[in-house]
């Protein structure tokens, strides 16, 4: 388990990280969501003991990272946002120079693990080339190599599909809940909103170095009031009254326009078989369907009132 | 971490290769040549400065532990080794000693050529001489690590370093007596870390005997310039200052 308590990181004047506290539970995928220049890196760094927090506690599986720092870096990997490996070495050097430095493993369990890992992300044929040769997605899938073969009980990962295209996104993300299902609570910072919601079981908002939110994407989807808009045509709109829907509870707001009617609502998979009976009961013949559901991307702009570039 | 350092050294073979090469070139050609120049009674010039190539060299191979380490804090890569499951102060005393040991293995074939146009007298002054070409290694390291990472521009630190390179190194007794030298070089000369080596290594190759003042001041680099190193780099890593 881990716990920030009221964490904070001042860099001179600037507060990159305030009065954070949340409690990532074992096993779990936490996506950490927030623009550039939120805080979330500032934070891993904090939990990887780089840096030290200028105020509050962080401490992980019961060790403290300011009074214990070596148990916690026997527990935590981390992948960094831009690759963080020598140029000169090759993939398949820079992979088991990690596992020596981080594991106990021999010589051949290191290359065994060495090989599974290359193989899985397509690296194996590239494994002999200087890491500085390879484009950014290669690179980056290098540096996501590390933490995949290591599995360190708490895995870190900062962006970790940025540079790469979509194969490797989907191959990425199934090894990152592969780890997850073996026993590593994974931490993923991203500002991308599908993988927020494809990744993690919670996600928590953060913006100008602090907590905003921090529930299940469907709940957090939930808080959005009138979030999903379902849009209706029908036949002949004229005798329509809005107050016909306004009574689902559900319902946050009905609008208008010729034929075409747009509910604002929560929960609308549900409500829709509802309404449809509601309307066709009363002689409406509807030539149109279309929900549209509310996104990670809504959610952060009702928290944060701004739009996640 | 000593042994990543190390085997920096190995990723580029050529670099030793030609770096041997411009050493034998710079002593067959350049040093032969000058010392047909100079005749001081009592001095083999060619001998002399044989010795004291290979300590300032060195010295100067010492100095590139400060650019990797400025180098992976401006890429981040420090970032990275600092989330390794080590000590901070097995971190700090591996960068030290992994500087130093590169810096030997660099020039261990340099060493040999030259030990054996001194003609040596006995094997322990091949080591005796190592020991002195150790420590002034170690004490360059630190000093090396303390500047960079106290000097935060990289123009700055490029300077910095490379002033220092020239002061201890061409201020010194390496390449040239004390009795040639002019006296603003002359009164600081004596007191420079490779002058401590280049004296104490001499002695020890030629008749093996040792220069107890040379070591003794080598020492005194070492404990000050490692211990200063590494106060500043734990400071700097632990501190928060790094951040």
């Amino acid at each position: 388990m881990i716990t920030f308590d009221n964490a904070g990181k001042r860099f001179g004047n600037l507060d990159a990280v305030k009065d954070f506290s949340i409690t990532i539970k074992d096993g779990e995928i936490l996506g950490l969501l927030g623009p550039n220049g939120a805080g979330k890196t500032t934070l891993m760094l904090m939990m990887g003991t780089v840096y030290r927090p200028t105020s509050g506690t962080i401490s992980v599986n019961g060790y403290d990272v300011v009074k214990q720092p070596n148990e916690v870096r026997k527990l935590i990997g981390i992948a960094f946002q831009d690759p963080r490996v020598d140029g000169i070495l090759s993939a398949s050097d820079v992979l088991n120079w990690h596992l020596k430095m981080t594991t106990l493993f021999d010589k051949v369990e290191r290359r065994r693990r060495v090989e599974d890992v290359l193989k899985s992300l397509d690296l194996w044929e590239a494994r002999k080339k200087r890491t500085w040769l390879m484009s950014g997605g290669m690179k980056k899938k290098v540096e996501d190599a590390k933490i995949l073969v290591q599995r360190p009980s708490i895995a870190v990962f900062d962006e970790p599909t940025a540079f790469l295209d979509v194969p490797s996104r989907l191959l990425v993300w199934k090894m990152i809940r592969q780890l997850r299902d073996e026993g590593s609570t994974v931490i993923v910072a991203t500002n991308m909103m599908d993988e927020a919601e494809r990744l993690s079981e919670r996600v928590a908002i953060v913006n100008k170095g602090r907590l905003v939110a921090s529930e299940t994407p469907e709940q957090l989807k939930g808080t959005v009031k009138g979030g999903e808009v379902l849009e209706l045509t029908l036949n002949d709109g004229s005798e329509f009254k809005a107050d016909l829907l306004r009574e689902f509870p559900e319902v946050h707001d009905v609008k208008q326009q010729d034929n075409k009617i747009m509910v604002f609502l929560n929960s609308g998979t549900l409500l829709l078989p509802k309404i449809v009976d509601t309307l066709s009961t009363r002689g409406f013949k509807i030539e149109s369907v279309r929900l549209k559901e509310v996104s990670l991307e809504d959610v952060f702009l009702t928290y944060t009132g701004q739009r996640l570039e | 971490m000593a042994l990543r350092d190390v085997s920096v050294l190995f990723r580029t073979p050529w670099i030793i290769i030609t770096r041997g090469l411009a050493f034998v070139i710079q002593l067959f050609v350049f040093a032969y040549l000058i010392s047909g120049l100079i005749l001081v009674p009592g001095l083999n010039f060619f001998q002399y400065y044989a010795v004291g190539s290979v300590v300032a060299t060195i010295a100067s191979i010492s100095f590139v532990i400060g650019y990797d380490i400025f180098e992976e804090a401006e890429e981040g890569v420090l970032d990275y080794l600092l989330t390794l499951p080590i000590s901070r102060r097995q971190f700090i005393i591996g960068r030290a000693l992994g500087g130093a040991l590169r810096a030997i293995i660099y020039i261990i074939p340099m060493f040999l050529v030259v030990a054996f146009i001194e003609g040596f007298a006995q094997p322990l002054s091949i080591l005796s001489a190592l020991l002195s070409l150790f420590l002034l290694a170690f004490g360059v390291t630190g000093m090396s690590i303390t500047v960079a990472v106290s000097v935060k521009s990289a123009n700055r630190f490029d300077v910095v370093l490379a002033l220092l390179e020239l002061a201890v190194s061409r201020g010194s007794t390496a390449l040239y007596p004390i009795a040639f030298m002019p006296l603003y070089v002359s009164v600081f000369a004596p007191f420079s870390p490779v002058s401590f080596a280049a004296d104490s290594a001499r002695a020890s190759l030629v008749g093996f005997s040792l220069d107890l003042p040379a070591i003794a001041g080598l020492v005194a680099f070492v404990v000050v310039f490692l211990g200063l190193g590494a106060a500043f780099y734990f400071r700097r890593l632990e501190g928060g200052i790094y951040s």
